[in-house]
């Protein structure tokens, strides 16, 4: 090794000190003089809503109520936030990331598939990974990454290239990084993993290309596959009997989106997607388990334990792909451990999460496709709503009256929130072949009215009854997620780059401030020195505001 | 199969000869246009287009604000040629969303598909109009008083849209439509708002922007107004045209004329 040369070093020095600032001088940065954080254990995960400074999983918590225990900003002095920095994501597309935070360092991933460590009071890099990507991805919908998880002191991200890659939290060096499926035959990665207990548990994009959807666990230290449940029953399986001919083999059912957990339950709670091809399901008759379905999943072998199919034999691509929220609810009279779940079908249900029995369920957006539900939560279809050669109109259109982007539920309040859209469109169907690697879609849809002439809104809906309690309209079609807090608080963002905040109660607006492109993203909040902060991602750069000093 | 192998044989070689062209003559090729544009081959690339690229573009092609997707109905503001959409197609657009058709695909397809984006636009070459432009020209600032709302090469009024590239966008049959039946496709741009402020001053104006917290108008006058939504004290939107219908105005042969008029208006190249 070359020795700098005693001059150099003295040089260097005197540089340094130069630098630095003086004892007592406001500086942000003193802040991360020791910036080691101490190994994210899974207890500390289990336990997250203690540590509400750190925001340490996709949705705040194994129950993903998104729901955080920081009330120092709140509905008395929101009003004063301030913004406190900015991050501009360097590669242009959109930002769909949720950051985590751990002990003062915020976690980033941005587009394609890369991911960058920042100081979170600051939001200057320590390091960044930049994924090497091939240049024939088969993606459906944009370029997105929602962002990591962290056990120990690795993060684990998806990659478009359908790729897990786990990544050491203090320098961004790749630890290991593993293949999960041929991203040539079509599939993808796009949401952040669930931890559950040593393992990464990840779902698979791709179900506009045939794929046939499942779920992996992975050993968090040594990356091998610990179990696969396939979203879709094989030959001889239950289930595989509503799957008409061969079609179960490219069915889709893509699990593009994270999942939650229940540690006393011990299970696996994730959404699946569309059945494929998506608009065409003559090549599929039958139910097609277990296409937009929540599944109960094992937490130690990935079994199935419960199912429950929101869209048997789907024909608009009703993804069920959102986020699960568990709860435990006053429900007639005594309480009920539960799943919350507004739907892309305009249904909101709650679902006993140890059972999967239905308990409640009803629109909260326009929709014209299904007359109810029945005692089992099944759809009551409107016959003659599938998509046709010609093109039908139908509510919900193919974005859905929600879709993949967060709800929130508020332990204050007991409401659970999500972003919605009453809105149209034509359907058409059209007979498409399979062929691997190709789109397999079997039709699409058209908008007859410009987006402006349709509804969103943040809707609060009492999971007891499945009845909306208010509602607070934004602009066409809104996508941001949710966050709410001990603070009274709920954050959002809108299409037109709103980042706002309403009364968690009443829905009042309280702020809002103009980001000035649209929100794709969820909010998430956490702290640094007792400081607390809140960060939302609008168009290509990551926002974070806090109350003014 | 026999059929087949015949008629693929001579387009392969014809296509191979194609590239051989763009590789080494560009100007020539972009001369020598699409081989690949019949009818059936525009319909083979509207399948292409409906199955891989209406989940961004839209079905209709007419694209989609939100995933950032170009209408591609009209003139392409990043491909004036057929070569152009074929190295658009063949390469993507780095640095966006729009990606590359996948690498295997065969040269004929891309150009059957390149056939079906060229079909989207109307070639003014190709259209016969019955109409004089010259005469819709009297009649735009004449009878028809339509330069009272609208400007071309930046004369005019601001109450309606510019058309002084209308030509780009719209065929003669939509031009007519818009004439006759002018509450047709109105876009939010040119829907009118009723506001009341906290001034408790009420105005009537286009709406030129309208969000989740705030919009913005402008007058008859052409003044520029805008409200928060929360100061707001009354609100109404008109979802349709300030323009009046010219069925009863004008006669047919007027409409065509102006029709002929408004379909020359186009960027000079």
């Amino acid at each position: 090794m070359r020795q700098l040369p005693m001059k150099q070093i003295i040089i260097l020095l005197a540089a340094i000190g130069f630098s630095m600032p003086s004892i007592g001088q406001e500086d942000p940065f003193q802040t991360v003089i020791t910036p080691a954080f101490s190994p994210i254990t899974w207890e500390r995960l289990v336990n997250a809503e203690e540590e509400p400074e750190n925001w340490l999983m996709y949705s705040g918590t194994l129950d993903s109520q998104r729901y955080s225990q920081l009330d120092q900003i709140n509905t008395s002095n929101v009003g004063e936030l301030e913004l406190q920095w900015a991050y501009q994501i360097p590669v242009i597309d959109r930002a769909e990331t949720v950051p985590l935070v751990v002990d003062g360092i915020m976690f980033i991933t941005e587009a394609p598939s890369n991911l960058v460590a920042v100081d979170a009071a600051t939001g200057r890099q320590y390091w960044r990974y930049d994924h090497e990507m091939p240049d024939d991805l088969r993606i459906c919908c944009g370029r997105n990454n929602r962002g990591v998880a962290i056990l120990g002191e690795t993060l684990f991200m998806s990659t478009l290239d359908a790729h897990l890659v786990a990544i050491d939290a203090r320098t961004g060096n790749v630890l290991w990084d593993k293949e999960v499926a041929d991203h040539e035959a079509g599939y993808s990665k796009t949401a952040a993993p669930l931890i559950v207990k040593d393992k990464v548990v990840t779902g698979i994009a791709g179900g506009e290309f045939g794929i046939r959807g499942f779920i992996d666990a992975y050993d968090a230290v040594t990356g091998e596959l610990a179990w696969r449940t396939y979203a879709i029953p094989g030959e001889g399986e239950p289930g595989n009997d509503t799957w008409s001919g061969d079609s179960w083999k490219t069915g889709g059912a893509a699990t593009w989106i994270t999942g939650s957990y229940d540690a006393e339950a011990n299970l696996i709670y994730w959404g699946t997607g569309n059945p494929g091809p998506d608009w065409n399901g003559d090549v599929r008759l039958g139910d097609n388990l277990y296409s937009d379905s929540a599944l109960a999943l094992n937490g130690d072998t990935g079994e199935l334990e419960w199912y429950f199919q929101f869209t048997p034999h789907d024909v608009h691509d009703y993804d069920s792909i959102q986020v699960p929220i568990l709860a435990d609810i006053p429900f007639e009279g005594r309480t009920r451990k539960v799943m919350m779940w507004a739907n892309r079908n305009a249904f909101f249900y709650t679902i006993d999460r140890e059972t999967g029995e239905f308990l409640v369920g009803k629109p909260y957006a326009s929709q014209t496709w299904a007359q109810g539900l029945d005692v089992n939560g099944r759809p009551i279809r409107v016959p003659g709503m599938a998509p046709t050669y010609e093109g039908i109109m139908v509510s919900p259109p193919i974005v859905g009256a929600t879709n993949w982007y967060s709800p929130g539920y508020s332990k204050d309040t007991g409401l659970f929130y999500v972003t919605s859209f009453d809105g149209e469109q034509e359907f058409f169907k059209r007979d498409e072949d399979y062929e691997e690697g190709e789109r397999f879609t079997g039709g699409g849809g058209r908008y007859t009215q410009p987006m402006d002439a349709f509804h969103s809104s943040i809707r609060a809906i009492n999971p007891a009854t499945a009845d909306i309690e208010w509602e607070f309209p934004i602009q066409p079609r809104s996508s941001g997620g949710i966050t709410t807090t001990a603070g009274g608080l709920l954050f959002s963002g809108s299409a037109d780059g709103y980042f706002f905040a309403l009364d968690a109660a009443t829905g009042e607006e309280l702020w809002h401030i103009s980001l000035g492109r649209r929100v794709h993203a969820a909010p998430m909040t956490y702290s640094v020195d007792d400081k607390q902060y809140v960060t939302m991602a609008s168009g290509n750069v990551v926002y974070t505001f806090a109350l003014r000093d | 199969m026999l059929t087949n192998s015949f008629i693929d044989r001579p387009r392969l070689l014809i296509s191979a000869a194609c590239l051989l062209l763009i590789q080494s003559l560009p100007v020539f090729a972009e001369d020598a246009g699409n081989l690949y544009n019949t009818a059936f081959d525009i319909g083979v690339g509207e399948r292409y287009f409906e199955r891989q690229c209406s989940r961004c573009h839209g079905f209709d092609a007419t694209g989609n604000d939100e995933t950032g997707a170009p209408d591609l109905t009209g003139r392409l503001s990043r491909a004036s040629s057929n070569v152009g959409i074929y190295n658009i197609l063949k390469q993507g657009i780095p640095g966006t969303a729009m990606l590359p058709v996948a690498a295997d695909l065969p040269d004929s397809q891309v150009w059957q598909l390149v056939a079906f984006i060229d079909s989207l636009s109307t070639d003014p070459t190709n259209v016969n109009l019955t109409g004089t432009a010259e005469a819709g020209s009297g009649l735009f600032s004449g009878k028809g008083e339509c330069d009272s709302c609208h400007m071309v090469s930046g004369r005019g009024g601001r109450l309606g849209p510019d058309l002084s590239r209308v030509g780009e966008r719209r065929n003669p049959d939509e031009l007519v439509s818009d004439i006759i039946d002018p509450h047709q496709d109105v876009a939010p741009r040119w829907w009118t708002i009723k506001v009341t402020g906290a001034d408790g001053v009420a105005r009537e104006g286009l709406r030129m922007n309208e969000d989740s917290f705030s919009l913005r108008i402008m007058d008859d006058d052409s003044n520029l107004w805008s409200y928060p939504k929360s100061q707001i004290e009354s609100y109404e939107r008109l979802q349709e045209s300030t323009m009046p219908s010219y069925a009863q105005t004008l006669t047919d042969s007027e409409v065509d004329d102006l029709v002929a008029y408004l379909f020359s208006l186009r960027k000079e190249i």
